[in-house]
């Protein structure tokens, strides 16, 4: 049995491959908090990811199990959502990037450090999840970092979120808020639960009108980055 | 005409979206975004009505001539039609 803490939550997991416990190393606990659940990983969990994803291996699928059965606490109990996106925090706040596979968030993201030097913290570049408490709304780093293999076991306060898409010309507007949303539930999981879906719902409700959103057009260059981070840290409409 | 059961429509942050749950996420999987009289429409189609207590309902409820009225109830019926959404 392995015990970890992962965006605050402390749960113990009965794991059938390696692969896992050498991708959750940086979160394993073993402090005083009892573990709210348990997760006792079968085959029939590895073949419903297996049915999604049929190119991985099982070992990989077994994660991926993992982390659904870890969001699906999230979401019933703490209000916790994943956010496909990359997530950056500068100055101790955090800076989510969203778009389709393959757009460029995780290369704008990279803009960001190489410009920002050690300011800039990769939260998560794949797959952090969300928590909305007390009135605000942070992202947790998660194990499940993404190819380029980033994250840092932290936390950090939301300050925008932007979603991406491929420009020659660099522009950054307010994003509008319908365009947000699909674009959230598209990079979410989507619980079949009536109660499940009202309580996403819910939290997505509250982030769409209490975080800034931004629409940002871009190509890969400095500028763009510098563009995007002095519009966004001084939170400009 | 009737909405499918598991169907629902929510407003989230000013925006009516229709999403599926239960055994209805086998047959859609997506989302449906609608407008306000798109919202006002599927409310009643919730309950079952046909395409003239639509339009009756839609001139009843928004000043707007009768030929745009029809146009708006056909095109909502065909959005949600396509989707095969409808009993």
């Amino acid at each position: 049995m392995h015990r970890y803490k992962i965006a605050d939550v402390v749960f113990d997991a009965k794991l059938i491959y390696k692969y896992t416990p050498a991708l959750c190393k940086n979160y394993e606990y073993s402090g005083e908090e009892q573990p709210v659940f348990t997760a006792i990983m079968t085959q029939d969990d590895i073949a419903y990811e297996k049915a999604l994803a049929p190119e991985f291996p099982e070992a990989y699928l077994e994660s991926l199990a993992l982390f659904r059965k870890l969001c699906d606490y999230t979401l019933s109990e703490v209000d916790g959502i994943i956010f496909h996106s990359s997530a950056i925090m500068v100055d101790n706040e955090a800076y989510l990037f969203t778009a389709p596979s393959g757009t460029g968030k995780s290369t704008h993201a990279r803009l960001w450090r190489e410009m920002l030097g050690d300011r800039a913290v990769m939260i998560n570049d794949d797959k952090p999840i969300i928590r909305y408490i007390d009135g605000d709304f942070y992202v947790y780093g998660t194990p499940w970092n993404g190819k380029h293999r980033l994250d840092t076991n932290a936390r950090a306060k939301i300050k925008a979120i932007c979603k991406i898409y491929q420009a020659k010309e660099n522009t950054i507007t307010k994003a509008d808020s319908t365009e947000m949303l699909l674009t959230i539930l598209n990079q979410t999981i989507r619980p079949t639960e009536l109660d499940k879906m009202d309580k996403l719902l819910n939290i997505i409700d509250k982030m769409l009108t209490s975080v800034k959103l931004y629409s940002l057009g871009c190509n890969i260059s400095r500028e763009a980055a510098e563009l995007s981070y002095n519009v966004m840290s001084k939170g400009e409409e | 005409m009737k909405i499918k059961q598991g169907f629902i429509l929510r407003e989230v942050a000013g925006n009516y979206i229709v999403v599926a749950v239960g055994s209805a996420v086998k047959e859609f999987n997506g989302v449906i975004n609608l407008n306000e009289t798109g919202a006002f429409l599927w409310k009643r189609l919730q309950d079952g009505a046909e395409e003239e207590d639509l339009v009756q309902a839609l001139l009843n409820e928004y000043d707007v001539e009768e030929e745009l009225a029809r146009k708006d109830v056909r095109s909502f019926i065909d959005k949600i039609q396509g989707a095969k959404l409808l009993n």
